[in-house]
C-alpha cells in the first residue's frame, strides 16, 4: 500500500513518514503543495495525507487539481484549522475524511486503515476468529475454546470492532464513535471500564490473553503469533 | 459649532443672555415710560397755559385790550413760547425770539383741540399744542393759539438716563457672566470629580467606583448606572483573567511534568521497556494537553458566535438512551443507578446534544456516591423541553452555583484528581452548547441532590 504524505512541517512529516512505514505502508513525503501534486500524478498511491496549508498550492487546490485529471486515490486532509467551513469545503470537494490537529497517531493509523478498508469488500464471512476466540455476527454468539461466553449488546459490538480489526491499535476515541456512535472527544474512562469488563469475560481464565492496553494509544485484540 | 462648547460655556453665554435680556427690557421699560411720562407733564402744563390764555381771549373787550392783558400775563414766562394770531393774519401777541413753524403758518381747521405738536427749528426742539378759539369781543373772527414749550432740557435729561442705564446694564451683565461662569464651573464640579475618578480605573485598579454620595442627585443616578457598568466590567475582566491564569496554570503543569519526565528519562541510559513506559506517558499527557486545546478552540468559537449548530428535530428520549448505554457500564461499576423518564423532542444539533448531556452525566457519575442514583428527566412544553441531570450526593455549596459554568473551575481548588476531572471545560461547553441553541441551563442544590437543567426553546 502506497500512501503519499504531502505536510510542509518537517518535524510532522517526517514523524508521520516514520509512523506509516513502521505500519507497514510505503510513504513519499512532499514538502509542498507543487512538488505533492507532481508526486500524486506521478506515482500510483492508494492514499494521499494532505495538509490544508501548505505553500505552494494549498490542500483544496491539489485535490482539485487531482480530481480534476481523473485521479480518485482517497484523500485524508490534515487542518489546523477548526472550522465548519473547512470541514464542509473539503468534502465537497471529494475529501474522503479529515483530521484536526492536534490529532493522535493512532487516530491517523485507524482513519486511515478505515478508508484503506473501504474499497476492498468481500471476505465478509459470518464468523470472525481470533486464536480460539469466536464470533458469529448471524448467530450473535461468542465463544472462547468451545465455551460460550455472555455478552451485552455493546459489549458484543466492542469486540466485533477489535476482532474485525484485531492486530491494530485502536484509539479510545475511535471506538466511542464506532461502538457508542460518540463523535466527540467523550469521558475516555467509559471506554476503559467497557474493555476492562470485556477484557473480563474473554480472558479471564485464559493462559493467552487476547485483549491488549497499548498505553497512550488504545487498545488491541491480537493472539500472540500475530506480534 | 455649539457643541463643542464645554458645558461651563454654555451655561455661562445661557445665564449671560438672559441676564442681558432682563436688564436691557427694563432698562428700555424705563426709558419708555419717563418719555411718557414727560409727554404727560408738558401735555398738562400747555393745557394751563392754553386755559389761561383762553381765560383772557374771554375777558378782553377788544382786540387792544386783549394785546395788553396777554403781554401782561406771558411775557415773563421763560421758556414758555406763546403766539396769537386771528384769522386775517394779524399778531395779538408773539413771545420774543419764537417763530411760527412754517408748517402750522396758516391755521389749520381740522386741528384738534389739543393734541400735542412736535417740530424743531435751528437746532431747539419744541413742543406745542393749537387751539382756534372765537375772542369774546368779536365773533366774527377766528384767533389760533398756538403754545409751545422748549423740551431740550427733557431731551438733556433723556440722554443722561439712557447713558446711565446703559452703563448700569453693561456693568450688570459683566458681573452676571462672571458670576454665572463661576456657578457653572462650582455646579460642574461634580463631574470633574467623576472624571478624575474615572481617569485614575486601570485594568489593575477595577475596584474603584464613582462617588455616588458625593455628586449630587441629577448625577447620582448617573454614577449609579456607571458603578453597575464596572461591577459588570470588572467580573468579566475578573473571569477573563482567571481564566488565562488557569489557562497558563493547566498548560503549565502537564508540560512541566513532560519536560521534567522527558529529561530525566535522557539523563542516563535506559532498557527499551522504560523508554516505553516513559513516552507512552508522556503520550497520555500530551493527548489531555490536545483535548483541551480542541475544546478551548470549541469555546472561542461559540462565544464568537462561530458554531452553526444543525437544525434538526430528533427525540431527546432517544438520544439520552444512547448515552445511558454509554455511561452503563461505568455506573455499573460505582454501583451507581441510571435512570430515565420523558419524552420530548428537540430542534436542534444531535451531535451537539449528545456533548452537553454527556458532560452532565459524566459529571454527575463523578460526584453520585456509590449506591446513589442518577435520573435524567425529559419534559415538554409548549415554550420548550427541558432535559435535567439529577444525581444524589454532597450539596453543593450555593456560592460555588453560579461560578460551575466558568471555565476551569473545579469545586474542588486542589485539583486532586486531574485525570479523572477532564480540564474542568465540560460545563463551559455544555453552557455554550445551549447558548448557541438559544437556550440556557441552569443548577440548583439542595437536600442531597443536584440538578442540571438544560431548556431547548421551542417545544412542539
Amino acid at each position: 500500500m502506497k500512501i503519499l504524505i504531502v505536510e510542509d512541517e518537517p518535524k510532522t512529516g517526517e514523524y508521520l513518514r516514520q509512523g506509516l512505514s513502521e505500519a507497514g505502508f510505503v510513504v513519499d513525503l512532499a514538502q509542498d503543495g507543487t512538488d505533492g501534486l507532481h508526486l500524486a500524478l506521478q506515482g500510483e498511491y492508494d492514499l494521499v495525507i494532505l495538509d490544508v496549508m501548505l505553500p505552494g498550492l494549498d490542500g483544496w487546490q491539489v485535490l482539485q487539481s487531482l480530481r480534476h485529471r481523473g485521479l480518485q486515490m482517497p484523500v485524508l486532509f490534515l487542518t489546523a484549522r477548526d472550522q465548519l467551513e473547512d470541514r464542509v469545503k473539503g468534502l465537497e470537494l471529494g475529501a474522503d475524511d479529515y483530521l484536526v490537529k492536534p490529532f493522535s497517531f493512532a487516530e491517523l493509523l485507524a482513519r486511515v486503515r478505515t478508508i484503506l478498508r473501504r474499497g476492498r469488500s468481500g471476505n465478509e464471512s459470518t464468523v470472525l476468529r481470533v486464536a480460539d476466540l469466536e464470533l458469529d455476527l448471524l448467530r450473535r454468539r461468542v465463544s472462547r475454546g468451545g465455551r460460550r461466553i455472555r455478552l451485552t449488546a455493546k459489549e458484543f459490538g466492542l469486540l466485533e470492532l477489535l476482532m474485525r480489526r484485531h492486530g491494530e491499535v485502536l484509539p479510545r476515541s475511535l471506538i466511542a464513535s464506532q461502538v457508542w456512535d460518540m463523535n466527540f472527544d467523550s469521558d475516555t474512562n467509559v471506554i476503559e471500564v467497557a474493555i476492562r469488563r470485556l477484557r473480563a469475560k474473554i480472558d479471564e481464565g485464559h493462559e493467552v490473553k487476547l485483549i491488549h492496553t497499548v498505553r497512550g494509544m488504545g487498545y488491541v485484540l491480537e493472539a500472540p503469533e500475530e506480534h | 459649532m455649539f457643541r463643542s462648547l464645554s458645558l461651563t460655556t454654555r451655561l455661562t453665554l445661557f445665564f449671560t443672555l438672559a441676564a442681558a435680556a432682563v436688564v436691557f427690557g427694563l432698562a428700555l421699560l424705563v426709558i419708555a415710560a419717563s418719555e411718557r411720562h414727560f409727554i404727560e407733564l408738558d401735555h398738562m402744563a400747555l393745557q394751563d397755559k392754553q386755559h389761561l390764555i383762553e381765560d383772557i381771549l374771554a375777558r378782553s373787550n377788544s382786540a387792544e385790550d386783549a394785546k395788553w392783558l396777554l403781554r401782561e400775563a406771558l411775557s415773563h414766562h421763560h421758556g414758555l413760547y406763546v403766539s396769537v394770531h386771528d384769522s386775517k393774519g394779524e399778531t395779538l401777541f408773539q413771545s420774543e425770539g419764537f417763530r411760527l413753524p412754517r408748517e402750522l403758518s396758516p391755521a389749520d381747521e381740522g386741528n384738534g383741540n389739543d393734541a400735542l405738536i412736535h417740530w424743531a427749528d435751528e437746532g431747539q426742539a419744541f413742543r406745542g399744542m393749537l387751539v382756534r378759539v372765537i375772542p369774546a369781543y368779536d365773533a366774527t373772527t377766528r384767533l389760533d393759539i398756538l403754545v409751545a414749550m422748549d423740551t431740550a432740557h427733557h431731551t438733556r435729561f433723556m440722554l443722561e438716563l439712557r447713558r446711565t442705564l446703559m452703563t448700569y446694564a453693561v456693568v450688570t451683565i459683566v458681573i452676571c457672566g462672571l458670576l454665572s461662569w463661576f456657578a457653572a464651573y462650582k455646579g460642574l464640579a461634580p463631574l470633574r470629580a467623576m472624571k478624575s475618578r474615572a481617569t485614575t480605573l486601570t485594568s489593575q485598579r477595577l475596584h474603584q467606583r464613582m462617588p455616588v454620595e458625593a455628586v449630587p442627585i441629577e448625577m447620582a443616578d448617573l454614577a449609579h448606572e456607571l458603578n453597575k457598568m464596572l461591577d459588570r466590567l470588572e467580573d468579566a475582566f475578573t473571569r477573563l483573567s482567571e481564566f488565562s491564569s488557569n489557562l497558563a496554570h493547566e498548560l503549565r503543569t502537564p508540560l512541566s511534568n513532560l519536560l521534567t519526565q522527558t529529561q530525566v528519562a535522557l539523563a542516563t541510559r535506559r532498557d527499551a521497556d522504560t523508554y516505553r513506559e516513559i513516552l507512552a506517558s508522556n503520550a497520555e499527557e500530551l493527548q489531555r494537553l490536545g483535548r483541551m486545546v480542541s475544546d478551548m478552540l470549541f469555546l472561542a468559537k461559540a462565544e464568537r458566535g462561530m458554531m452553526l449548530p444543525n437544525r434538526e428535530r430528533f427525540s431527546a428520549a432517544e438520544e439520552t438512551h444512547a448515552l445511558i448505554e454509554f455511561y452503563e457500564a461505568v455506573a455499573e461499576e460505582k454501583g451507581v443507578r441510571l435512570a430515565q423518564r420523558g419524552e420530548g423532542e428537540i430542534v436542534g444539533d444531535r451531535l451537539m446534544f449528545r456533548r452537553a448531556l454527556s458532560n452532565l452525566l459524566s459529571n454527575a457519575l463523578r460526584h453520585t456516591p456509590p449506591h446513589g442514583e442518577v435520573t435524567i428527566e425529559i419534559s415538554q412544553s409548549s415554550q420548550a423541553t427541558r432535559v435535567s441531570v439529577e444525581n444524589t450526593g454532597e450539596d453543593i455549596d450555593p456560592r460555588v452555583l453560579p461560578r460551575l459554568f466558568d471555565r476551569f473551575y473545579r469545586a474542588d481548588p486542589s485539583r486532586s484528581h486531574p485525570e479523572t476531572d477532564g480540564a474542568g471545560l465540560g460545563l463551559a461547553i455544555t453552557r455554550a452548547i445551549m447558548q448557541t441553541h438559544g437556550g440556557s441551563i441552569s443548577v440548583t442544590s439542595a437536600q442531597g441532590r443536584t440538578r442540571f437543567c438544560l431548556e431547548f426553546p421551542g417545544g412542539t
